[in-house]
């Protein structure tokens, strides 16, 4: 059974006549222990999926499944906020500026598991020690950091309660290229040794690429592509996923020759096109797609595409 | 000859003796795309502030010269016309860079009356047509919108349009695309490199991103705390790079990277080399200030090593 299970998920933020669907049907699972990459670009609704899921936010429509049970009868309930926790993208105001970093990482502690004074401070030292900063650093203001031990602190803020779920928000895009790649091993490491699920929301998809088991795509608040990361990469479907993928600077410069430039911008999302929300700018559409949302189909096992003129598994038997 | 030139360079702090630019050289020709890549306080935005002349308050120029097609700049009147048309300059943030109050059109007008005496009516009609150019559909409407009505995409070819307006001699192009999508960069990127085919500027293309760099530029100069660590071609740079530093930067890319070398913020006091501190290399030699050793054609590197570890003697 898996961890997180997300079904026809909406959001509509507004009503009526001003009313913006944010998310307009999504599906999604997360295993045990796994790592799912969810990109797209701004506006998609991949952070407000990230917010419904750590319960920040309550859907208009739709189930947020977690361990069995719903979300919203899980919101609220004793010991719920240890299970599920999140790492924003800018450590700067996620941080409390007044809190020193082992403040930060006590208070959780305190206040979801209590135990005593010297246990709390073990445990302290253990975390920070486990995303590589060490007890030395229990002292330090917010602004006394950079910016990568500053999300490093709200690592392991999120990690303290011992979660199943943590959901990071663009947690590397605010931090220079260096510092990404070790925050990126670093999560790894600690998943390996805590077996925690990551919901890892960002729109770079390189470093998607290199913490994720399993990718989804987002555009305009559905799933439109979701498989492994290797098969995303290797092997895109959606019209969307494949001019995404080559819009990616690369060092190779086979790779710019291949280039899909897309037209024009995302549609904006309070007036979405009937039918499906990629025609205007897709180079595939048809007459159907105008008229017609596709729904995600399996293209192969474990493979998902959400487009007319992909051929699904059950289509070509 | 070189259309900008630039020469040790050095910038530093009002009232402070430590230099956030040491010993600047590069240079950039007509029609070419020079790219500057470092990370957050490797100065590489305060070198194109002191091209453009628009250094911030309380940072001063040390030394050095700075020359447009030989015309010194350094001591030049910053306010010369001659410099604010010949030079221009697309910042990061596309949006806070254009003026809230005025609306998208008026703002690319107002540089071509300013800078090549055009009538109200002419500078409008231009201005429309330079939107257009930028690959704005629905130029007469985006035109008359105010920028917080338009997506940062828009915002960006608008600011490229007023920065093109003129026909620059030299355009100075600061992270043009950190803030934007991917889908959205590779246009950017595509209209950058038609007009600058078209008009034949020189391109100053500063970015963190080394691979916006191979997509972009024909040589790098790759910097860190303010110094230059190695210029090169780019396929020299990313097929064999020499400096310690780059060497990182690129496996930063794609690899796991030594604790040592991350998370230490610039030491802008160091008398000797800057990247010293970080460096797994470093050794007695390093507290002097390494000059630019040329290891080949149009490739240097600021190290007293080579790459197999061997002191440098030249």
């Amino acid at each position: 059974m898996s961890l997180l299970e997300i079904r026809g998920l909406h959001k509509v933020f507004g009503h009526g006549s001003k009313a913006v669907p944010a998310l307009r049907g999504v599906d999604l699972e997360v295993h045990r222990g796994e790592t799912v990459g969810l990109v797209g670009e701004s506006g998609c609704g991949k952070t407000t999926l990230g917010r419904i899921v750590v319960g920040l936010q309550a859907p208009t429509a739709g189930d947020v499944i977690f361990d069995g049970q719903r979300l919203e009868d899980l919101v609220g309930s004793k010991g719920f906020r240890s299970r599920i926790q999140m790492v924003f993208q800018h450590p700067d105001s996620s941080l409390n500026p007044r809190f020193r970093a082992g403040t930060t990482v006590r208070e959780p502690l305190q206040l979801m598991k209590g135990g005593s004074r010297s246990d709390i401070e073990k445990e302290v030292d253990e975390v920070l020690t486990l995303v590589g900063l060490g007890p030395a650093y229990k002292s330090r203001l917010p602004r006394e950091l950079s910016g990568g031990q500053q999300q490093r602190i709200a690592m392991a803020r999120a990690l303290m309660s011992e979660p199943e779920l943590v959901v990071l928000d663009e947690p590397t895009s605010s931090l220079d290229q260096s510092v990404r790649g070790r925050i990126i091993s670093l999560l790894r490491e600690i998943q390996s040794a805590r077996n925690v699920a990551y919901l890892f929301i960002s729109h770079d998809l390189s470093t998607v690429r290199r913490i994720a088991d399993r990718v989804a795509v987002m555009y305009l608040g559905r799933v439109v592509e979701v498989a492994e990361t290797e098969e995303v990469f290797e092997s895109p479907q959606h019209p969307y996923t494949k001019a995404l993928l080559s819009a990616v600077p690369s060092f190779d410069p086979n790779q710019r020759t291949r280039r899909i430039i897309l037209k024009g911008e995302t549609p904006n999302p309070a007036d979405v096109p009937a039918g499906c929300a990629f025609q205007d700018r897709c180079s595939l559409v048809h007459g159907r797609c105008r008229e017609e949302m596709p729904k995600l189909e399996t293209f192969t096992s474990g493979h998902d595409v959400e487009c007319f003129a992909v051929p699904t598994l059950a289509a070509s038997g | 000859m070189s259309l900008l030139e630039v020469q040790g360079l050095s910038v530093g702090v009002a009232g402070s003796p430590h230099l956030l630019l040491r010993d600047v050289n590069f240079d950039v020709k007509a029609g070419e795309v020079l790219g500057i890549v470092g990370e957050s306080g490797s100065g590489k935005t305060m070198a194109a502030l002191a091209v453009i002349g628009l250094l911030p308050n309380g940072i001063e120029l040390r030394g050095g010269s700075i020359k447009l097609e030989n015309l010194e700049l350094a001591d030049a009147d910053r306010a010369s016309e001659r410099v604010t048309a010949d030079i221009s300059m697309i910042f990061q943030q596309p949006r806070s860079a254009l003026n809230p109050t005025m609306r998208a059109g008026r703002q690319v007008a107002r540089v071509l009356e300013t800078n090549q005496d055009l009538g109200k009516k002419d500078a409008k009609a231009h201005s429309i047509e330079m939107l257009r150019r930028v690959g704005i559909s629905g130029a007469d409407r985006v035109a008359r919108a105010y920028p917080h009505q338009l997506s940062g995409g828009m915002c960006q070819r608008v600011m490229i349009a007023m920065a093109m307006a003129c026909r620059p001699r030299l355009l100075i192009a600061d992270e043009p695309t950190t803030a934007l999508d991917v889908t959205i960069q590779a246009q950017i990127f595509d209209l950058i490199r038609s007009l600058v085919a078209e008009i034949g500027c020189g391109v100053l293309f500063i970015t963190h991103d080394l691979a916006a760099v191979a997509e972009m530029c024909g040589r790098v100069v790759v910097m860190y705390g303010g110094q230059i660590m190695e210029t090169a071609g780019i396929t020299d740079l990313l097929d064999d790079p020499e400096h310690p530093y780059t060497r990182y930067l690129l496996e930063a890319t794609d690899k796991e990277v030594d604790h040592r070398v991350i998370d230490v913020g610039v030491n802008f006091a160091l008398k000797g080399c800057r990247f010293s501190h970080r460096c797994p290399h470093a050794y007695h030699a390093c507290n002097e200030f390494p000059p630019l050793f040329a290891i080949g054609d149009g490739h240097a590197s600021a190290c007293f090593l080579n790459k197999e570890g061997r002191v440098v003697t030249s």
